[in-house]
């Protein structure tokens, strides 16, 4: 299977096919990429152009429709030209090393290295003007400090894919002129469940709240409170629509190459997660989900906003694994991330009884976790979280208390993660465990790095002699009645009251 | 590993025998911006009073409540100075710091990604430097204010080799 399946949006204007490298063995981007980039901006640009004439009452006669449409049209033959010259000047190539090269820049040179061995994900991205032209745009990420990602646009579908490809073969340190590695779909989200955790959540509600008091006060003051549109950059319930369309159709797949996320109305997005690069895993589960069994995986990976680093302004994306499925299908595409990890077998120990002083709605949900591999905990009332991380990824261990913890001898442990949506907290422990947890969770780390083969991860299999698909495979499933049973452990809901909306691939049924 | 750890009945205690503190001249250092900003505040409490009009009662009150903010946080920045601390362990650094809110972070060698020297104006004229480590988490926070200079060299450049020895892939 090659993943590539018809899109119907997609007209073919561009014919598929590589760039010629040129004599020094360097590619540059499609030559179409500065009209695109040129024309780009019109959606977006359209809408605050109308939208700021409007405020500003302007007369609509065909004086103002002549300037606007200069406007537009010089400000895109600009962005063109500008675009031209710096296409013109973008270069990218292997090096002798095998490392990805990016040459670029119009006035300042840019000379870019990434390091394909410390490679974290790399994505083939489809906006939507690329994705009707038929190109898409290769964005690479790779561990480091400051700005370590590459963005490729734009190729075409076919270029960026084998590109992908080769990148990968690379960074796993195998043959890189093989054919794309085969794929096996996991979990497909069907339309109507994404729509149905959408309007089940809260947020959903409250950014209609803040929509419709927006519109009546906006026709209350005749328009005048409409600047309240521009504060908050469009109707606030539109937000609800971007997450269907961002994940729309959303499929997960396993191949010898990494976990392969699919998803996107508009925009496509094709992700690719390396085995071992993922540096934690959360679920969140909202309150009105709790009935259906539903949970949401979000991931942290290594690269994704290290712009960010050092100061606490916090600007990353979410990274989703699943955006919504039953537990049990969650559990089984996890167990892939975290191979030979089963987290419903780790025992967990709550938090003591008077944190509840400190913690009064959710103190019964706190807890934490571990086994020989992962680090666990858990939070939340309303919104249940578990938190997941392993061993061989913590960054830091801290423990921190304030007054009033300290006043009820309490103290929580935080293992620190890479920059991202999940955040490992064990909540309100007893303060001397606390100390002792963090020193012993800092020594399993320090065990679980010296034993950690996450570089060159397929030369390593052969050597090893397993594949990935047989390491998920061969992962000890543990008893789940003993689980479910155990009140210590996660819960995992009655699976027979629950209809079993997303569609697992036949050969990787989940344990029930 | 784990048995070499005490019994902990301090959540905060240090793992040895003692915590290495920082330098006294630090809460000097604080004390100074301390000055700095009451001055500030009292020089616009002064300058109010000009004001035609202005009933002076107003910046007597505030600057009485001024000093003793000035004076409650004097005596917190003696007691802050001293709460900082830090211990090498085989594979890890420990700092410590906090009244209020405590904290305890364990950094393992084999995750620092950098470490920063520097000081200030105000430490460079009384001679402290800060040591601050970086790891892949933005959240590790590991900062050591208030050392010598060259407690400062000497400490970086040990972490910066432990961390070489033991570096670790993400």
């Amino acid at each position: 299977m090659s993943g590539q399946e018809q899109d119907p949006l997609a007209f073919e204007i561009v014919k598929p096919g590589r760039s010629a490298p040129d004599a020094q063995g360097r590619r540059r981007v499609h030559p179409w990429t500065p009209f695109i980039e040129g024309v780009r901006w019109w959606p977006g640009g359209i809408v605050a152009g109308v939208t700021l004439a409007a405020q500003l009452d302007v007369k609509l006669g065909s004086g103002a429709i002549l300037v606007g449409l200069a406007g537009l049209v010089a400000v895109t033959l600009l962005g063109m030209a500008w675009a031209y010259l710096g296409w013109q000047r973008r270069t990218f190539w292997f090096d002798d090393d095998g490392d990805l090269r990016v040459d670029s820049g119009v006035l300042s040179r840019n000379e870019r290295r990434l390091q394909l061995s410390r490679l974290q994900s790399v994505d083939v991205l489809q906006p939507l003007v690329a994705r009707v032209a038929g190109l898409a745009e290769v964005r690479v990420e790779v561990a480091g400090a400051g700005d370590s990602k590459i963005n490729l646009q734009y190729l075409t579908l076919r270029e960026a894919t084998d590109l992908r490809n080769e990148i990968i073969a690379r960074s796993a340190g195998v043959r890189h002129d093989v054919a794309e590695a085969p794929e096996n779909v996991l979990v497909r989200v069907p339309p109507g469940d994404l729509v149905v955790s959408l309007l089940l959540r809260a947020e959903t509600w409250l950014l209609l709240a803040v929509s419709v008091l927006l519109l009546v006060t906006t026709v209350a003051t005749n328009g005048v409170a409409g600047i309240g549109f521009l504060v908050v950059g469009g109707i606030p319930v539109f937000q609800v629509f971007t997450q269907f369309s961002r994940y729309y159709d959303f499929t997960v797949a396993e191949s010898p190459d990494g976990l392969r996320l699919r998803h996107g109305l508009l925009q496509k997005t094709r992700q690719t997660v390396p085995p071992g690069r993922v540096q934690a895993v959360g679920f969140v589960q909202p309150f009105l989900w709790r009935k259906r069994g539903w949970v949401r995986v979000r991931l942290n990976v290594a690269g994704t906003s290290a712009s960010t680093q050092g100061n606490g302004n916090e600007s990353f994306t979410e990274n989703v694994l699943l955006p919504v499925a039953p537990w049990p299908v969650a559990l089984a595409v996890v167990a892939r991330v975290l191979p030979g990890v089963d987290l419903q077998a780790i025992p967990t120990i709550p938090a003591p009884e008077r944190s509840r002083r400190r913690a009064w709605i959710q103190w019964r949900q706190l807890a934490v976790g571990w086994d020989d591999q992962v680090f666990i905990t858990r939070g939340g009332r309303i919104t249940e979280r578990w938190d997941v991380v392993p061993h061989a990824r913590t960054q830091s261990v801290r423990v921190t208390q304030g007054i009033w913890q300290r006043s009820l001898g309490l103290a929580s442990v935080h293992v620190d993660s890479t920059p991202g949506a999940v955040k490992i907290v064990g909540l309100h422990r007893d303060a001397a465990d606390a100390r002792r947890l963090a020193q012993e969770q800092a020594d399993r780390a320090a065990e679980a790095r010296a034993g950690d083969r996450s570089l060159r991860w397929v030369a390593q299999q052969h050597l090893a002699g397993s594949s990935p698909a047989a390491a998920a495979s061969a992962s000890p499933s543990a008893d789940p009645g003993e689980s479910i049973l155990s009140s210590a452990h996660i819960e995992i809901p009655d699976l027979g009251s629950m209809p079993s909306p997303v569609e697992p691939h036949p050969g990787e049924a989940p344990e029930s | 590993m784990a048995d070499q750890t005490p019994t902990l009945e301090d959540a905060f205690a240090p793992p040895g025998a003692s915590w290495i503190r920082v330098s006294p001249k630090l809460a000097t250092a604080y004390r100074i911006s301390l000055a700095f900003i009451a001055l500030l505040v009292l020089a616009g409490l002064v300058a109010l009073t000009f004001i035609p009009d202005y009933p002076d009662v107003i910046s007597l009150i505030a600057g009485a409540v001024l000093v003793v903010v000035v004076c409650w946080v004097w005596w917190l920045i003696g007691r802050r100075t001293r709460s900082w601390g830090y211990a090498e362990r085989e594979d890890d650094l420990l700092v410590t710091s906090g009244i209020m809110f405590r904290r305890l972070v364990i950094v393992p060698y084999g995750r620092m990604q950098l470490v920063d020297v520097q000081a200030g104006p105000i430490h460079r004229w009384l001679g402290i430097t800060t040591v601050q480590l970086h790891t892949a988490a933005a959240t590790t926070d590991a900062s050591i204010p208030g050392l010598t200079p060259a407690v400062a060299a000497d400490l970086r450049d040990r972490l910066a080799r432990r961390g070489e020895q033991r570096s670790a892939g993400l």
